[in-house]
């Protein structure tokens, strides 16, 4: 016997979240375009889709935000907080490798510094992830160690059932546990089977493909120019990237008064490495499309032990040449052959 | 033999015979619906030309790849008319030498590909003027009427929400052709002339900054619209703008490779309805 969740429910689920002053998120579909945003009623949510385009982890680090502001007067300084401070959240229907990719940010950002802009949103929101029934032709979270099913930066998993009806409930953390109280009337007892987890087939042999990155001849390999040669240099990639999470500082104003924002920034762009002095230490796009793919799979496991890709496969999905992660590990594997 | 076959045969010829160093064409994708550009070295490697009407991408913004043309050398690409009309603004402005370009020139025509006659650009200047003629007949697209119909207060509301899912990834600009600088105006930072947030006021200044600057020289490739991962509208802003310097200049961009750029030239009889 197991927990299940009734898909007529719903709406009723969010209603008793909110009377506990939470938010409810969700995939939608809106201006030709998908993402998670805020919904009032279960019908607006498009939980269909295989992956939204955008990512779940601009509900935690936003394209951009105001971090402080700032005014100097005659007879004072003052400056402004900007912490986040909307109230806590549910978001229901994310996917496992979304995610994890929230998992493996969390790292990053309470490695050196505790980033405070990160984890107040974290901190007051609960993943309630839903397992994938159906993959798409660029999914790969099996090739990187996940699973359509993963338990990964989630605090609920729901299956979905065989019948469609609903979802299998499984509370992963106590905060899981918690905001599954508010709406314990309307989880069913049941025994009713769960919809087979999505087919994602195993695309390239990762371990071979980080000994071959870790392998310093290999840094300055011929592979690189040609694997990018038809990189157009846009931050597609990098912006739709669940784990993707650099970013620029950025004054906006005069000397007296003005708001320090944090904004996205991109390693597929020219300016991000480039000097004061004008010197470019990643002067070409095949330099930079290796930074990317080192950084991932080199660089961020070396330091945290993880890789910092999900396998959701955007990257690719959404490149307007066709390239991605999926290519360049398929082909480093070829090499190892 | 089909056109895919044609043009194998051609790339493999101009290759071996050294005429070029290199083909532009396109590949097989991720997909079987998806088609990605390739650049073709070596003879042997010309059998890995797709050309079918999944070919849609505008290849020409490669042949301005750094140090690609500097040796003199010749490169072949694939174009459509329009691509061919890129090469042309391009090399009006001074950005390359079209003796240095064999085009392999194909349309589409529903689902299928039509191989075009000609090898160098001036070759294709009948179907240019051609297209000119029709684009001036064709109607105005169903939004932008729409949009001309709305006030001014409505439509600053429409593109304020297209913008509004502006990431600023500018893959529109990387996608464009036409936008060659090696410096984009907005990546110049000493100061930040123009503001990277993708907030409202960011993400208005940087889509008009970018319609602006292609007034006149926008093939309407479509590969900005194509390659935005938000699907904003561009090719409206694009399309206004080639209508605009239609009517009042009877100007069409990439006639040919020595037409003045029309926000370059003057001319006595331009209109001047600006001067009130």
């Amino acid at each position: 016997m197991t927990k299940i969740l009734y898909a007529n429910d719903l709406t009723a689920c969010f209603s008793l979240w909110r009377k506990e002053g939470m938010r409810v998120l969700g995939p939608v579909s809106k201006a030709k375009t998908s993402g998670f945003g805020e919904v009032q009623d279960a019908h607006e949510l498009d939980l269909n889709l295989v992956l939204t385009a955008r990512t779940l982890k601009e509900l935690f680090f936003p394209r951009t935000e105001p971090m402080f502001s700032y005014s100097i007067g005659k007879q004072k300084i003052e400056t402004g907080e900007f912490l986040p401070s909307e109230n806590p959240c549910i978001i229901f229907g994310a996917r496992p490798c979304d995610a994890a990719g929230m998992a493996i940010d969390d790292e990053l950002f309470n490695w050196d510094y505790r980033d405070e802009y990160w984890f107040r949103r974290r901190d007051r929101s609960v993943i309630m992830t839903i397992a994938c029934k159906e993959s798409d032709d660029f999914c790969m979270c099996t090739s990187l160690g996940l699973a359509p099913d993963s338990a990964k930066g989630s605090d609920v998993l729901l299956r979905p059932l065989a019948s469609g009806n609903g979802w299998r409930v499984e509370e992963l953390t106590p905060k899981g546990g918690k905001a599954l109280q508010p709406i314990a009337s309307l989880l069913k007892e049941g025994s009713e089977a769960a919809a087979p987890t999505a087919e994602d087939p195993l695309l390239f042999d990762l371990e071979a493909c980080t000994t071959w990155l870790a392998d310093p001849e290999n840094f300055e390999s011929h592979f690189w120019k040609e694997i990018s040669e038809r990189c157009i240099g846009c931050g597609t990639c990098t912006y739709l990237c669940p784990t993707c999470h650099c970013f620029d500082i950025q004054d906006e104003g005069d000397t007296y008064e003005g708001i320090r924002r944090k904004n996205w920034d991109s390693c597929s762009f020219q300016l991000f490495t480039m000097h004061t002095s004008g010197h470019n230490p990643r002067a070409t796009q095949s330099a930079r499309w290796r930074q990317r793919i080192m950084h991932k799979f080199n660089y961020f496991s070396d330091k945290f032990t993880v890789n910092s890709c999900t396998g959701c496969g955007r990257c690719t999905r959404e490149c307007p040449v066709d390239m991605g992660v999926r290519e360049t590990l398929q082909a480093i594997s070829t090499l190892q052959k | 033999m089909s056109i895919q076959e044609q043009y194998r045969s051609r790339a493999k010829e101009l290759l071996r015979e050294g005429t070029v160093k290199m083909v532009i064409g396109y590949g097989a994708g991720t997909t079987p619906l998806r088609r990605r550009p390739i650049f073709i070295t070596s003879p042997d490697d010309a059998d890995r030309l797709v050309l079918d009407a999944a070919c849609r991408t505008n290849l020409a913004g490669y042949l301005l790849r750094e140090g690609l043309l500097a040796d003199q050398k010749s490169v072949a690409v694939f174009l459509t008319p329009d691509g061919v009309r890129t090469i042309n603004i391009l090399a009006a402005e001074s950005q390359l030498a079209t003796e240095q370009v064999i085009v392999l020139g194909f349309q589409i025509d529903g689902e299928n590909a039509r191989q075009l006659e000609g090898t160098r650009v001036a070759d294709f200047s009948g179907i240019i003027a051609e297209r000119k003629k029709k684009r001036k007949e064709q109607p105005s697209h169903e939004v932008a009427r729409k949009l001309e119909q709305m006030t001014s207060v409505e439509r600053f509301a429409f593109w304020e929400g297209e913008f509004s899912r502006c990431i600023k990834c500018y893959a529109c600009r990387a996608a464009c052709p036409m936008c060659w600088c090696r410096r984009c105006v907005v990546d110049n930072n000493q100061p930040q002339w123009v503001n990277t947030s993708s907030h409202t006021l960011g993400n208005l200044e940087w889509n008009l900054v970018r319609a602006f600057h292609l007034a006149g020289r926008c093939v309407e490739c479509g590969n900005c619209s194509e390659a935005c991962p938000v699907n904003i509208p561009l090719h409206l802003l694009n399309r206004r703008m080639t209508e605009e310097v239609l009517t009042a200049f009877d100007y069409y961009p990439g006639a040919d490779e020595h037409q003045e750029p029309v926000l370059a030239s003057f001319r006595k009889d331009d209109p001047e309805t600006f001067i009130l």
